[in-house]
């Protein structure tokens, strides 16, 4: 093109802006725009938080006068609305400017209705009193011609919608269903599945059509589909056997890659599609010898084929073998799992080494000679520089415990224990411990040393069953009196040690413990 | 069921917050400032999970995290997701995030922060997995930009006829007119006497 004709066609936009007064549109457009902009530079300049409330708040003073005057457009609405917005994020309560969200959502073009739409999505909750004014804009767009705006409207039902106001929207949502574009229809069944979330029994009706998502010549409208059924077979299992012979059917489709291409991912087929499936056939085929029985062959393919490398193969691997070993046992098929697990757990890879030691704690029950043949990898995953990893170890261990590990076990417990700040994590583990100490413990001695350690870390925060568990086991003993004599007297000579040390402090419920125990015995 | 979805950067600030579970508002900022802290103390050569602290739910909670230079990604799920799957979600929002804005950063999260919402929007609805292909997901938002060119109105005329003009396909006028040899054949004429 020639170097004129561009440069004046450049100059165009700049001859229109400068013979427009301020007051103008595009005046305006670039002032504001640049608005949220400057308040985010303000904002990263400062460096303390106080300077940070002082500007946010004065920023909302401003925008709440914007906001009330009646001579402010739809359009520096939406611009307003994008900062109140961000201000809310960081903590701010903009509570004046919920209204108007919604009042952008239903008199706004399709731009403002979207951040209005998205404003009140994240202002306001579902039993929100100002949600109500939304439904009949909600009932509006999704009557509309303009599929934008449709699926805006079922966006805004699936995240937040007033249970009372279900049946208004409930046919408009149904009729959905049997749209033309797949987009619509998909995003229609999640938003029944939201209902069935929120108020099962008024989508009990339509079950049917559920059916019909599962049967759609769409597999996107399928795939949504199936969050219901997960949730729906989950919940009773025995209403959905009849469908066993579906899922098998699509699983054995799509791993035999008869999906279009698009749906690969890294060349694997729809991989989140598979996981799915995969869940779904573990829980139907649990303690149901002849529902298994329809899935073993493509359980045996899925194993087979998922033999790539990316994460996202080892994803379907790792579903694969949880569902084998939820479902009615088969020899061979639990071989191969085995195998895989062994795999993972001696991966360098440290997620795949997390999910194998998951897998053999889901596994141990049923097969306890797995967790020996990896006894090695196991206890070096003792020293695991990764607490996660450590943590979860722990637990395979506790899983494992008997009469001849405990000390070891509960040792690197208590180890792990004194290293950890995090409340729910002591809470877990100190049960744990107690838990095992009056199980196996070796000889008196071991285990009152090791409540008096579990009473000084778990202290105020473990569950009261733990102490009221000890001092009754202390006040009933067992069988043997001179035994049960021994073992009081140790424990009040131990309490009598710990109280000597100085500049250390005991938790209230430890010196409850100890007092108790001494003044009684 | 994914419960939440949380960017924040290196120092905590938060630049996309999600819930899909309600919680009152001060819990959400507590929840904002715990799972950073929980973040932050992880190497990054170590696994990508972690338990969901004691503010989001409990045992049946995991937070499933990615670190891309300056910011953190992080799922909250629930046991229902698989650990690995919801990993290559985010790493399909991210790179969507990155076809959308052409080599995406901290500040175009924050410049543009209601545009990441939408296209968030079309991956997770209602805290289920809607899109997983990255190409679906950009067709969605390129439909709803569209909507945003043919409303520019009266402001965006100059704009749009330049771009309309650039995209004419003008043939190109060649600057030097290059004929060539050419080769004239001149009969032999015979002498003149």
């Amino acid at each position: 093109m020639s170097d004129i004709v561009e440069k004046t066609l450049t100059a165009l936009p700049g001859l229109f802006l400068q013979n427009q007064s301020v007051g103008g549109p595009a005046g305006v457009k670039t002032s504001f725009s640049s608005r949220l902009g400057g308040l985010v530079r303000g904002i990263t300049a400062l460096t303390s938080k106080h300077e940070e409330e002082k500007l946010i708040q004065q920023e909302l003073s401003n925008l709440k006068a914007t906001v009330s005057a009646p001579t402010t457009t739809l359009k520096i609405m939406k611009e307003c609305m994008v900062r109140l917005i961000y201000c809310e994020m960081l903590g701010y309560d903009a509570s004046f400017g919920y209204i108007h969200a919604i009042k952008l959502a239903q008199q706004g073009n399709l731009l403002e209705k979207r951040v209005g739409y998205l404003a009140v999505s994240l202002f306001l909750h579902e039993n929100h009193e100002l949600l109500l004014l939304l439904v009949n804009t909600v009932v509006k767009d999704l009557q509309s011609t303009n599929l934008v705006e449709v699926c805006m409207a079922l966006t805004i039902v699936s995240q937040i919608f007033p249970r009372e106001m279900i049946p208004a929207v409930l046919p408009l949502i149904e009729d959905k269903l049997q749209h033309s574009k797949e987009i619509i229809r998909r995003k229609a069944v999640l938003a029944l599945y939201k209902f069935h979330l929120i108020a099962p029994n008024q989508v009990q009706h339509i079950h049917i059509k559920f059916r019909k998502a599962l049967c759609d010549r769409d597999v996107g409208v399928m795939a949504a589909s199936l969050h219901i059924y997960f949730r729906m077979i989950k919940e009773n299992s025995s209403g959905y056997k009849d469908l066993t012979g579906s899922f098998v059917t699509i699983l054995k489709q799509v791993v035999g890659g008869k999906l279009p291409v698009d749906f690969n991912y890294h060349s694997v087929p729809a991989p989140w599609l598979q996981i799915q499936l995969l869940r779904i056939l573990g829980l139907l085929g649990k303690d149901d010898q002849r529902t298994s029985e329809l899935m073993y062959d493509v359980l045996d393919e899925s194993l087979r084929r998922a033999e790539l490398n990316h994460n996202v193969t080892y994803a379907i691997l790792f579903e694969c073998v949880h569902t084998v070993y939820s479902i009615y046992p088969k020899s061979e098929l639990l071989e191969k799992a085995a195998k895989c697990i062994g795999k993972f757990v001696l991966s360098p890879k440290i997620n795949l080494k997390y999910l194998g030691l998951k897998a053999l704690t889901y596994v141990i029950q049923q097969d306890p000679t797995l967790a020996l043949q990896h006894q090695m990898t196991i206890i070096e995953c003792l020293d695991h520089p990764d607490p996660i990893i450590k943590r979860e170890t722990l637990e395979l261990l506790y899983r494992i415990t008997n009469a001849q590990n405990i000390t070891v076990i509960v040792q690197k417990m208590l180890e792990y224990l004194h290293q950890s700040k995090e409340e729910y994590i002591i809470v877990n583990l100190v049960g744990k411990i107690a838990e095992l100490a009056e199980k196996y413990a070796p000889d008196n001695a071991w285990f009152i040393q090791t409540m008096n350690a579990v009473f000084s870390v778990g202290g105020d925060v473990m569950h009261p069953d733990i102490p009221n568990n000890f001092m009754r086991l202390l006040a009933e003993g067992f069988d043997d009196e001179t035994e049960d004599q021994q073992l009081r007297l140790y424990a009040v000579q131990s309490y009598l040690t710990l109280l000597d040390v100085e500049n250390v402090f005991y938790p209230q419920k430890f010196l409850q413990v100890m007092s108790w125990v001494s003044e009684v015995h | 069921m994914i419960q939440a979805i949380l960017v924040f950067n290196n120092h905590g600030k938060p630049r996309l917050v999600r819930f899909y579970q309600r919680f009152p508002e001060e819990i959400q900022q507590q929840i904002v400032r715990e799972t950073f802290h929980l973040v932050l103390k992880r190497d990054d050569n170590i696994c990508n999970f972690l338990e969901g602290g004691s503010l989001i739910g409990g045992p049946d909670y995991k937070l499933i995290y990615r670190h891309y230079a300056t910011l953190y990604f992080v799922f909250c799920v629930d046991s229902s997701e698989s650990e690995l799957g919801i990993l290559d979600l985010i790493q399909v929002f991210v790179e969507t995030l990155d076809k959308c804005f052409e080599n995406v950063c901290e500040l175009d999260l924050i410049f543009h922060m209601d545009k990441v919402h939408y296209i968030l929007q079309e991956v997770v609805m209602g805290g289920m997995v809607l899109e997983t292909n990255m190409n679906e997901i950009v067709a969605q938002i390129e439909a709803q930009n569209r909507l945003e060119k043919s409303e520019g109105g009266l402001s965006a005329a100059p704009a749009r006829a330049v771009s309309a003009v650039k995209n004419i396909n003008l043939p190109e006028i060649p600057r030097n007119i290059n004929i060539g040899d050419l080769n004239i054949k001149v009969p032999n004429l015979s002498q003149f006497v």
